[in-house]
């Protein structure tokens, strides 16, 4: 291993989450370990190991946020807006006289940071439908619920659009209630070379509008917290994304210095995005259990979880290829219109036009209005999943008005480079993706129009059913960063903790950390343990978002094993009486090329007593200069029945390359995962919103379908490519947002397949099938 | 009133209106019951009453006055998992977790009243527990590996541990 480092400590560098570029100033590590290259013998990193909590999870022991129940603890419940927008008043008078209530929490009580944020806690200015007003705490949590239902909320209403049309119309009432409806210094124009130029020279060009929908996040956990005051010090068990940057949160809002905010995040029921704040349920919870000076715990029931926690903005895009006959990409243009909500980021669906192939001609408009609903919230690859769908439906068409297969079609304009920052790709292996997901999923050589004939040959058939196959790409930067911390604990027995303050959404976070320190000690995974989710005991890192946690975190606690290793390894030295340069250590067993004598961990800690050793790891800055995306293609073939509308996906291969696999089992977990969701997305899913009303009409998981087990597809998920040291000393990149990002647009390539139509909005119900 | 919960008798005292998933998770700290809707939407609260999977968050707990309860705690535990449990567990059929108590009553109740089903019988038994993560298709691979008997043999339908 490298030996310590001289030079400057604080170094300033570039980190992308989900497309957004920061720089920072980061800690050069100490040290940096000896990259773990495609050739690196590895026993432990890379094996499928179980899950280490899963069977905590499969008997029902795991905890979550909402199993926590504190000594006295009471209940608290929301009161919503019923209007999209204007004044609301509050009589509480009713709920504050029910049996079991305690409390009440309206805009009267709200002082501080929580009243002049810009999303001022229980505002009686409503500007979207499902907005908090105000809420109760009670003994129980069904006199909660009662008690919410009982307080009597009058809206004066106002005007609203809840469409882009509408905000953007001439005269629309404004959703801020002052300034513009223009969200995001909107239009945001990227452009590279001359479109127009472009244009011209292209020989065959394709130009489609497509619209995709508002989508849900609809984790199966729902938003919720458990607070507690031990004195002026506060305690928050939050089901998050994000520990520290709920502290942070709680800090501002409460006027505490962080020694006296702790959060708190054992087992969490899923995020995708929805999860990486302090809310309303939070500071609710909190206010209460100060008030009342007992603990409270504030769920966000499922009503509230689909109307106010996030969601993915619908989006229309206007998309024109051009291309030369061989098939070579001379312009990409896109020009999307997004509906916000009432706020959002600029997550939008331009970027992947930029990225994804090679083009010299690129231009791109993005215009985000605002709209009286809940407020975006990022949704699992924001702004790509919507653009996958306009560009790689765009392909499609290319390819068919080509002639050209369309995986052929996709290779041709693969891109060498990350033409967008004119950088490198510390590695991209698509056009493995390619090959390897065509040959196992047996797309068929001579493509397009061998499938476009035997389409045909069904519909001259008059077959009820009719199949097709598609397929899309994906590219999304997952290079992760810093700032983020470990510490390797080795105990007085030989095994070791690993501490690191990120979170474990259901990623596996706390098995792969665990496999990678137990590669680097030299130990076995069942001698580690690996503690996450705690800000007051554990070292920082960032939100678990971007698919950073595992490129960001791994190389963090890969160095803190090492460094304890390092000292062990000294220890041993003595006790051993050799050079601590002749000793390695594999299963728990350490052994030096000097003697034939061995020792165990335990034998060396024994021997040490209650000698602490502890191993820091830090994770160092990216390599600057140098694009580091995951990427990936899925291949689709799917059934519609032409009597009823239905689409039946029979099966997806996936292939995906996200640098080195730290655990197969958990990447095609992930993969499938986001396949699924996908597929929903494709098929199902859609915030219907009354645009008369103003009023989500499908806020349950009975009117808003996610996909069940009858709809899973046959899936053949894997990775190709392999260990990315250019990225980070590890190689992994990330891996959690980008299967979601192709499915979709592969789905509907097929049903364009099957159809010899082309389906233009999502998601694609019977309705729209039987339509078109 | 009376429950056999997980093979114990317990005695609970549950308001005229209140769930048996509030009974569970409150009232006996038997918190693997997740509530996910409370509105008998995504089966993250099946349990068995005697031996029949129901969302436990749309049963009135006076409703099943001396009946015999399991739940996800009563099937096994990590020392002694049933096989369903250990099939999950080995078979990664869990990210998130939130919904996998659900998910493990209900592949229980399917696998005592068929141990051998079909792909089809899977997917319709199953499709009323919802799943985020997207879990499916290892669930699937999960109950077919414990109607093998890759996991060993079921204990007596509907019993507890």
């Amino acid at each position: 291993m490298a030996a310590r480092k001289k030079g400057k400590r604080f170094i300033t560098t570039t980190v992308e989450v989900e497309g957004r570029v920061e720089s920072k100033i980061v800690e050069q590590p100490a040290f940096d370990p000896v990259p773990w290259d495609a050739d690196a013998s590895l026993a432990i990193v890379g094996q499928r190991a179980p899950r280490v909590d899963a069977l905590e999870k499969a008997t029902g022991r795991a905890r979550y946020t909402s199993d926590i129940k504190r000594p006295g603890m009471l209940w608290a419940a929301l009161v919503r807006s019923d209007a999209p927008h204007g004044l609301a008043t509050v009589d509480a008078s009713a709920a504050r006289a029910m049996p079991g209530v305690l409390d009440v929490l309206t805009a009267d009580d709200i002082t501080g940071v929580l009243s002049s944020a810009a999303s001022k806690l229980f505002d009686r200015s409503v500007r979207y439908y499902g907005q908090p007003l105000a809420a109760v705490c009670a003994e129980t949590a069904e006199q909660a619920r009662r008690a919410a239902r009982a307080v009597r909320v009058t809206i004066a209403p106002a005007p609203f659009v809840v469409t882009y049309d509408a905000s953007m119309a001439d005269g629309a009432p404004l959703v801020r209630g002052s300034g513009t409806n223009f969200a995001l210094n909107s239009p945001l124009v990227e452009s590279r070379g001359d479109i127009e130029a472009g244009l011209a020279k292209a020989q065959v060009t394709v130009s489609i509008t497509v619209r995709t929908p508002c989508a849900l996040h609809s984790a199966m956990e729902p938003h919720g917290a458990v607070a507690e005051w031990e004195g002026d010090r506060l305690v928050v068990w939050e089901s998050t994304q994000g520990i520290f940057r709920v502290r942070a949160n709680l800090a501002a809002a409460f006027k505490l210095p962080h020694t006296h905010v702790r959060v708190l995040c054992d087992h969490m029921g899923g995020g995708f995005g929805a999860k990486n704040a302090a809310g309303p349920h939070t500071y609710t919870a909190a206010l209460f259990a100060k008030r009342l000076q007992l603990p409270v715990r504030c769920i966000v029931d499922r009503e509230g979880e689909q109307l106010d926690t996030g969601n993915r903005p619908a989006s229309e895009q206007r998309v024109t290829l051009g291309a030369r006959r061989d098939g070579r990409l001379t312009a990409i243009r896109c020009e999307a219109r997004v509906p916000l909500g009432i706020m959002g980021w600029e997550g939008g669906p331009a970027k992947i036009y930029h990225e994804l192939y090679s083009c010299p001609n690129v231009h791109t408009t993005e215009t985000f209005a605002l709209v009286n609903a809940s407020a975006m919230q990022a949704f699992r690859a924001p702004g790509h999943a919507e653009g996958a769908f306009g560009l790689e439906r765009a392909m499609d068409v290319l390819a068919r008005k080509l002639g050209m297969d369309p995986v052929a079609l996709r290779v041709k304009n693969f891109a060498k480079k990350d033409e967008e920052k004119q950088r490198p790709w510390s590695g991209n292996a698509l056009l493995q993706c390619y090959e390897e997901g065509a040959k196992r999923f047996g797309w068929r050589s001579g493509g397009e129009k061998q499938v476009l004939r035997s389409a045909q040959d069904d519909r001259s058939a008059g077959d009820r059913i009719r199949r097709g196959i598609g397929m899309a790409a994906q590219v999304w930067g997952t290079g992760g960063g810093p700032p983020a911390y470990a510490i390797v604990r080795i105990n007085a027995d030989g095994t070791a903790n690993v501490l690191t303050g990120t979170q474990d959404l259901g990623t596996g976070a706390r098995t792969v950390f665990a496999q990678v320190a137990a590669e680097a000690l030299g130990m076995t995974l069942q001698q580690v343990r690996c503690i996450v989710g705690d800000t007051e005991r554990l070292p920082y890192t960032g939100n678990s978002w971007g698919s950073m946690t595992t490129p960001s975190v791994a190389p963090a606690v890969r160095m803190a094993a090492e460094d304890a290793r390092m000292q062990l390894f000294e220890a041993a030295s003595e006790m051993m009486n050799v050079d601590a340069g002749t000793l390695t250590a594999a299963g728990g067993v350490i052994r030096s090329s000097a003697t034939d004598r061995t020792m165990t961990f335990s034998d060396v800690s024994r021997k040490l007593g209650e000698v602490c050793i502890i191993g820091r790891g830090s994770r160092g800055p990216n390599p600057q200069k140098t694009g580091i995306f995951s990427f990936g293609a899925q291949f689709a073939e799917v059934e519609v029945d032409m009597d009823t509308g239905v689409v039946r996906v029979l099966r997806i291969t996936a292939a995906h390359d996200c640098g080195r696999v730290l655990n197969p089992t958990l990447a095609e977990s992930q993969l499938e995962g986001g396949i699924l969701q996908g597929l929903g997305y494709a098929l199902f899913e859609e915030r219907a919103m009354d645009v008369r009303l103003g009023m989500p009409m499908n806020p349950t998981l009975h009117d808003y379908k996610v996909p069940t087990m009858a709809d899973a597809p046959i899936i053949d998920a894997f990775c190709v490519g392999g260990s990315d040291t250019t990225a980070n000393h590890v190689g992994a990149r990330g891996l959690a947002e980008p299967p979601i990002i192709p499915t979709a647009p592969a789905i509907a390539n097929a049903v364009a397949d099957a159809l010899g139509v082309e389906p233009m909005q999502l998601p694609l119900t019977p309705w729209r099938i039987l339509s078109s | 009133m009376h429950l056999l919960v997980n093979g114990r008798p317990r005695e609970v005292h549950p308001a005229a209106d209140a769930s048996l998933l509030a009974v569970l998770r409150d009232e006996l700290q038997l918190t693997g019951t997740k509530e996910g809707c409370d509105r008998g939407e995504c089966g993250a609260c099946t349990v068995l009453v005697d031996g029949r999977p129901v969302y436990a968050c749309i049963t009135l707990a006076a409703a099943v006055d001396d009946a015999a309860i399991v739940t996800v705690e009563g099937l096994g535990s990590p020392a002694a998992p049933h096989p369903v449990q250990a099939a999950f567990a080995a078979l990664d059929a869990a990210q998130c977790g939130f919904c996998t108590p659900g998910q493990v009553v209900s592949a229980c109740a399917l696998l005592a009243e068929r141990p051998s089903p079909s792909d089809a019988e899977i997917r319709t038994a199953m499709s009323g527990n919802l799943c985020r993560c997207g879990t499916y298709p290892k669930i699937i691979a999960a109950i077919q590996a414990v109607a093998r008997g890759d996991f060993g043999a079921l204990p007596a339908s509907g019993s507890a541990r």
